[in-house]
């Protein structure tokens, strides 16, 4: 194993990309991209890339953080006159970036196309997959346009196609824009979706990586855990490890949107504390605007407060305090806005994007968008609190059939803890406190009625008698 | 995955239960109630609708457990459960009240109130307070037909229609549609459902989305309906029904379990096609009979009327629709050489050799067909002429994506997993037909020739097989080649039987499927010859051979075998009968035609069989061409009003039970023929039942007595083992739900006295709501559990999910010989044969410049091939305008574009006079695989065109087509205004229901 000399990169996924002008095809071999494919095609056995993506110790940057060795090894692998071997297998790339909140693959697909085609060259050669998918989000107009600028000339320079590079290895990289739902980035429904199918998550078993697109084992994978295998098999297990102080290795992007003083990105070391992230990358909060909370990694995960801005963004801490590290894009809630208002917009949202497959998700999310904005107008009940953790409960993990509805529920039941006050205040004063209209709405109505009452009891008087 | 008892604790208690089975099979298998909607037995499980949660304990120290889905989680050794666990039930609760969020509070007014499977699981969680304060979605509903309604409102997203419609019977024009909580189930746009099977969704829809519309039109609830065991008489699977009636009308048909035939499905001829019972068509009065009393027909009066027949010899023709008593009973009473089954000659060919080969093959139920992993069929359109086979069939083809599945370990019922990971991949099915037909779709091969050369490709298949055997070196393209040579076959031809013959030869449980309604002999013998070949073959070395095939040969009509059972060598062809009625003037005062329209006859041969026949009598239930023309026509009862047995294709002897009693004086052909017996019997008085069972009239009172009669007269007689009636000590089954409501009301503007329920003797069943229970009964009149008010409560009655009924009876099988061959008649003769075959290949080739020579097949079609069925109004609605499939060659000839209107006229070949023409509007589809010398369509050619004919098509003129196109739409108005006027008459009807009618018996005083 040819192990790199040490290297001072910090900032592998991004150290390339450019969002004005990203690297055409000779740039970015001028920087040493394609290297990597080559060290993977020439000098490695598939199964020898496969121990060292799973010695790296990479995890699935999508948001659940499964091992990516692991997942890959579960695909069968057969001697090449194996009569039993299926005629093909897939690697999918993940790049339907739906997260509320969260943009970063979107930096890396626009940014360094190129890169994504390496490392789906290495991960396909890994897995023996000889055709390959970037599933994108519809909307990503950019990025596909670059994508198939990249794809085409890797076709030029024989990166892609039979043969590549001489090395008996073929791929096939097709780009596919999603028509657009939120639950194609559950890997299933989008293998379902890429067959022309409704995009309803599957049955598992059979996992994707035994019978997946068409029946054959297929492996997807998340945009920015594809990115880190070119870097990895350049520069080695323990350049990779070391760029994270924690347990997990390899570095993250995180970033952070809603009323900080610097919305954006950053590539930082897997671990860095929240309040880092927050308040030395993104600048804290807005003048006059105190920090309320925020979701870890996008619009399903549970609200962390000030008290856990010291824990570190790895996926076992964040677990630890109550919530998933997700995509790691911070949405942050200031004392202006209000949070029932927050978890009823992302409520709808969820209720939109069901696929309508099973009942918890398809009758629960729409059913918690009645209560909450029955709440946020004011006209809740303080029966309703209730009905809403039973909502919680009800599209938990294990009762729904995939995972949206309980990723729905994170913002909600995360919210009913720490808001609880907001939502007592909605149902005990009919109004919402942030919004100074509905307040002065509310004093005119409650004058009016009162009015109304009167007249109403004169009128009903005079009718007696 | 081999089956065996495991024990599983549901809520501490042990159970064994299959361990193939899912956990909520197993419980429902032990007659637990646990609530589930997207699950269905036949169709297995996919894990939508998280109704049946429950607690899975790792041990008997876990107190905590986790949820699962029974219907997604394997039963496995030890497993504990729980379903009383106070999560589960909470869950389980919720999954309701979220559903109830957009379901309408339309009970009252829906049809499926009082039968509904989301009404029964709502109230079987403990749902009843409503919680949720917003508003519901709503949705346009669509106009799906005549025959399905639609209310998707209702609809509660569970999957099961469009997992029946599209994934189970193939259905292409139906689907889901949108997301989130407005998912919609319909079609693209408005439009009849073209499936064959579309009807079911009406069963396997848990609440009131799709609804019967006929029955809607004419409505009454499940439980005031009067039910009994059925047969279907529309085609010759016999599907066991059960029938609905109320106030004598006949209100719809339910599916009746039966695991080895038609399970849970019916196909729509089967389950609308019931509506002749109530057509204007049907006959209602006696023709030809001096009636005494004012008040009714009596014995005396038919003696009277027939008593100068005494001693006459009478011919008969006998029917596949008739029952197999009314059958038997006419050939005694005439005699053997006197009966004709209602076949012209090619049809007696057809029957002998189809006796021949029942004879010598059991054919395979509808379970087993669907354990085939391989089929072959050859000239039959099943999917038109026994469409629930069809279906079968459908279902045989998934075996290879189960074997599939099953190497990565996912079980067959886990459905939707299956179908992800093996969703493409089908058992091969060969079709060799003369249509296109609706299984071409999952066909590995389909290969179109005219309906002579059949028999050539299956002897080639035959040589194939023999060449294998013998040669050690066997190679299939020479082989192949070198009988090329010896019969004139198409490449195409020789590529398909190729395959069939490499299929055949992997195939573990081959299976082939003939039939009779393309009325080739020689096909079925040729298939005969096949079968024989393997199994002697396979005698001497089993290991190179193909698995013998198991044989389905599908006849016309629903006792077509039942009737061939009663062939000899003396039975007659229609032709046969005519040819005496010519030339023995003296010796026979007559025919008895039984419940026969006799299709196969031109109106001038009819004309001419009215002007020989000295004396014309009738049997039939409604208006043919015969019965007007009759002298004395008798009123029959149809299936729904009468008792009988009905024989299928397989040889199974099935019981149809009277739902109700006709209006006098309708009744069973066999009562009429028990009432004449002894006027025209060439035996004299003897020959009656009268002296035999001398009990009230001096006749047979029920079915039982005339089985006993005939086993005491008849050596002849199948020997049936009956149902025992012993009416006086055993407590029969109700016909009638126990909730038949408002017995006094129902009649309350003529009487409020409640009517008195007879016995009828006939049968195990009364004409009350007091009987024993269901689960006693071998044939349930309805179904219905305590809890389980819908069709799902056949679950209580089956020994487990998917099983026999817990009374199930043995099937019977008829014996059918071989006699009828032992007449040279019948018998085919191998030159003759063969030299037909090569002459009708032989015009392969255009005759002259401007017409060709081919054949034409009309194309089977559900609603209206089989004649009782077309006489429903609804069917008449769904006649289709001409459409004519020609080959790509003709076209051609004739410069017609694809689509185009054309006029296409036929005339029987040069040299045989007269000549006789015939010509159509039609439009003209171009089929690119269809050899130039055969064309299909589904109009009908005059019966006098021989099937080679010349064809000359020419684009139509506007006039000719708008004068076509205004007679077809006047057709279907006429059809819709039928229907309209009929479902007056019915309603107008029920405000003044004789009293008699309601107490169901015929015995008035």
């Amino acid at each position: 194993m040819t192990v790199a000399k040490f290297n001072t990169v910090i900032t592998p996924l991004t150290q390339w990309v450019n969002l004005q002008q990203p690297l055409d095809f000779t740039a970015y071999c001028q920087v040493g991209g394609y290297q990597a494919a080559k060290i993977a095609l020439t000098e490695y056995q598939a199964h020898e890339v496969l121990e060292i993506v799973k010695n790296s110790g990479l995890k699935g940057r999508g948001g659940a953080g499964f091992p990516t060795g692991m997942k890959w090894s579960f695909v069968p692998m057969y001697a090449p006159e194996d009569k039993n071997a299926p005629d093909n297998k897939y690697l999918i790339a993940n790049a339907d970036e739906m997260e509320p909140g969260t943009f970063k693959d979107r930096l890396l697909l626009e940014g360094a196309p190129h890169q994504l085609v390496e490392a789906m060259i290495i991960a396909a050669y890994t897995i023996g997959a000889n055709k390959a998918y970037i599933f994108l989000r519809g909307e990503y107009h950019l990025a596909a346009k670059r994508l198939q600028q990249a794809i085409d000339e890797a076709y030029q320079h024989q990166w892609l196609g039979d043969n590549i590079q001489g090395s008996q290895f073929s791929l096939n990289l097709y780009l596919h824009c999603s028509a657009g739902r939120y639950i194609c980035g559950e890997e299933t429904a989008l293998i379902n979706a890429l067959e022309g199918k409704r995009a309803n998550p599957r049955a598992k078993p059979p996992f994707p990586q035994v019978s997946g697109l068409f029946g054959k084992p297929t492996i997807v994978n998340n945009v920015e855990t594809l990115c880190n295998l070119p870097h990895i098999l350049k520069n080695g297990i323990d350049w990779f490890q070391g760029l994270a102080p924690n347990s997990d290795a390899g570095t993250k992007i995180y970033g952070a949107c809603g009323r900080v003083k610097k919305p954006g990105l950053w590539e930082l070391p897997m671990g860095v504390t929240l309040r880092e992230v927050l308040y030395q990358h993104a600048g804290g909060m807005q003048a006059g605007l105190a920090f309320r909370g925020l979701l870890p990694g996008g619009a399903s995960t549970d609200f962390l407060v000030a008290e856990h801005l010291d824990t570190p963004m790895d996926y076992d801490s964040i677990a630890k305090v109550g919530s998933r590290l997700g995509t790691g894009g911070l949405i942050v809630l200031d004392d202006k806005n209000c949070p029932v208002a927050m978890v009823l917009n992302l409520m709808r949202f969820f209720a939109q994007e069901s696929c309508g497959y099973c009942t918890p998700c398809r009758d629960g999310t729409p059913w918690a968008v009645e209560v909450l904005a029955r709440i946020e107008q004011g006209q809740g009940r303080i029966q309703d609190l209730d009905t809403l953790s039973k909502l919680c409960d009800f599209m938990w993990i294990g009762k729904t059939h995939c995972a949206l509805a309980p990723g729905a529920v994170e913002p909600l039941r995360s919210a009913l803890k720490y808001f609880h006050d907001d939502f007592l205040q909605h149902i005990e004063h009919g109004c919402c406190h942030y919004n100074p209209s509905a307040i002065a709405k509310r004093r005119q109505v409650a004058q009016s009625s009162v009015q109304a009452v009167t007249t109403s009891s004169n009128m009903t008087g005079s009718a007696n008698e | 995955m081999s089956e065996k008892q495991v024990t599983i604790f549901i809520d501490d208690v042990a159970y064994q239960v299959s361990s193939t089975d899912n956990l909520l099979a197993a419980v429902l298998s032990q007659k637990l109630n646990l609530p589930y909607f997207c699950w269905h037995p036949a169709m297995g499980s996919v894990g939508a609708c998280r109704q049946c949660a429950v607690m899975q304990f790792q041990d008997s120290t876990d107190d905590n457990g986790r949820m699962v889905m029974a219907c997604t989680t394997p039963v496995t050794e030890g497993m504990r459960v729980s379903i009383k666990h106070h999560q589960a039930s909470e869950f389980r609760e919720q999954i309701i009240a979220a559903m109830m969020t957009n379901h309408p509070h339309d009970c009252p007014v829906c049809a499926e109130g009082g039968e509904c499977h989301l009404q029964d699981m709502t109230v079987m969680t403990g749902h009843s307070v409503r919680e949720y304060q917003g508003t519901k979605r709503t949705f346009n509903n669509q106009y799906l037909g005549e025959l399905i309604g639609h209310e998707m409102n209702r609809c509660i997203t569970c999957y099961r229609c469009t997992r029946f419609y599209n994934d189970y019977a193939g259905g292409k024009d139906f689907g889901v549609f949108g997301s989130k909580n407005q998912v919609y189930f319909g079609r693209h746009r408005d439009g009849a459902l073209a499936s064959e099977f579309s009807g079911n969704l009406v069963e396997v829809c848990p609440t009131g989305v799709f609804s019967n519309k006929v029955f809607s039109a004419h409505y009454t609830r499940k439980w005031d309906l009067q039910s009994a065991p059925s047969i279907c008489s529309h085609c010759a699977v016999g599907c066991n029904l059960s029938i609905g009636e109320r106030y004598g009308t006949v209100r719809r048909v339910m599916n009746r379990y039966n695991a080895e035939l038609n399970g849970y499905f019916l196909c729509d001829r089967g389950r609308f096609g019931i509506g002749f019972v109530n057509a204007e068509q049907r006959i209602r009065r006696v023709k030809g009979v001096n009636q005494q009393s004012p008040v009714a027909l009596t014995s005396l009066d038919i003696a009277k009327a027939f008593a100068h027949f005494r001693n006459k010899s009478f011919l008969a023709i006998g029917s596949a629709r008739a029952s197999l008593e009314a059958n038997f009973y006419l050939k005694q009473i005439v005699g053997a050489e006197q009966f004709c089954a209602g076949y012209n000659d090619d049809e007696m060919i057809v029957a002998a050799q189809h006796a021949q080969l029942l004879a010598k093959h059991k054919p395979p139920s509808l379970a087993a067909i669907e354990a085939s992993d391989f089929v072959f069929i050859v000239g039959e359109d099943i999917t038109q002429t026994a469409p629930r086979m069809a279906l079968s069939v459908r279902q045989a083809l998934r075996h290879a994506a189960k074997a599939k599945a099953a190497k990565l370990g996912i079980a067959s019922w886990q459905d939707s997993a299956v179908r992800t990971s093996a969703g493409n991949e089908l058992s091969p099915l060969f079709l060799l037909q003369s249509t296109s037909t609706k299984l071409d779709d999952v066909a590995e091969q389909s290969l179109l020739l005219p309906v002579g050369q059949f028999a050539n490709c299956i002897r080639v298949l035959t040589a194939l097989l023999q060449k294998s055997v013998l040669n050690r070196h066997f190679d299939l393209q020479q082989a192949l080649n070198q009988l090329a040579t010896q019969t004139p076959l198409t490449e195409h031809a020789q590529a398909f039987i190729g395959s069939l013959f490499e299929a055949l030869c992997q195939a573990q449980q081959p299976l082939i499927i003939a039939g009779c309604s393309s009325c080739q002999g020689q096909t079925l013998a040729e298939i005969e010859h096949l079968l024989q070949e393997i199994k002697q073959r396979s005698a001497a070395d089993a290991t190179q051979l193909p698995k013998l095939p198991q044989l389905a040969v599908v006849p016309v009509s629903a006792n077509s075998v039942g009737i061939l059972s009663l062939l000899d060598e003396h039975t007659l062809s229609i032709s046969q009968v005519l040819a005496k009625l010519k030339h023995q003037k003296n010796t026979f005062q007559g025919v008895i035609v039984l419940e026969q329209e006799l299709a196969s006859l031109s109106d001038s041969e009819i004309q001419q069989l009215r002007a020989i026949c000295p004396t014309l009598i009738v049997l039939d239930h409604s208006s043919t061409r015969l019965s007007v023309l009759a002298d004395i026509l008798l009123p029959v009862a149809a299936v729904s009003e009468g008792d009988g047995h009905y024989v299928n294709y397989q040889g199974q002897v099935q019981r149809f039970y009277q739902v109700h009693a006709p209006v006098l004086p309708i009744q069973e052909s066999w009562r009429w023929l028990d009432t004449i017996a002894g006027t025209l019997t060439v035996n004299g008085a003897e020959f009656s039942a009268q002296s035999q069972t001398n009990k009230k009239h001096g006749l047979c009172q029920s079915l039982a007595e005339l089985h006993h009669y005939f086993r005491q007269t008849f050596t002849d007689w199948p020997q049936l083992v009956l149902d025992k009636i012993d009416a006086g000590t055993t407590k029969a089954f109700a016909r009638m739900p126990h909730r038949a409501s408002g017995r006094t009301a129902q009649m309350a503007n003529i009487s409020v006295h409640e009517a008195k329920t007879t016995q009828k003797i006939d049968d195990s069943l009364s004409f009350s709501m007091e009987g024993q229970p269901l689960e006693r009964a071998s044939d349930m009149p309805f179904t219905w559990a305590p809890g389980w008010n819908s069709n799902q409560s056949i679950n209580q009655f089956q020994r487990q999910v998917n099983g026999q009924l817990l009374q199930q009876k043995a099937a019977q099988y008829i014996t059918v010989s071989e006699q009828v061959l032992k007449n040279p008649c019948w018998q085919l003769t191998e030159p003759e044969a063969s030299s037909r075959v090569t002459t009708c290949a032989k015009q392969d080739h255009i005759a002259s410049a401007d017409s060709m020579l081919v054949s034409y097949v009309q194309q089977a079609n559900i609603y209206l091939s089989e004649w009782q069925a077309a006489q429903t109004a609804e069917f008449q609605m769904l006649r289709a305008s001409n459409l004519l499939s020609i080959s790509a060659a003709l076209a051609k000839q004739f410069g017609i574009t694809k689509g185009q209107w054309c006029k296409v006229v036929l005339s029987s070949c040069q040299g045989i006079t007269p000549r006789i023409s015939h010509s159509v509007i039609s439009q003209v589809v171009i089929v690119e695989q269809l050899p130039a010398n055969l064309m299909f369509g589904n109009f009908p050619l005059s019966p006098s065109l021989a099937p080679c004919l010349e064809v000359y098509i020419i684009a139509a003129e506007p006039q000719a087509l708008s004068d076509y196109l205004s007679a077809y739409n006047d057709q279907l108005m006429a059809a819709k205004k039928s229907k309209q006027a009929l479902l007056e008459r019915l309603k107008a009807n029920d405000q003044h229901i004789p009293i008699r009618l309601l107490s169901g018996g015929l015995d008035d005083d």
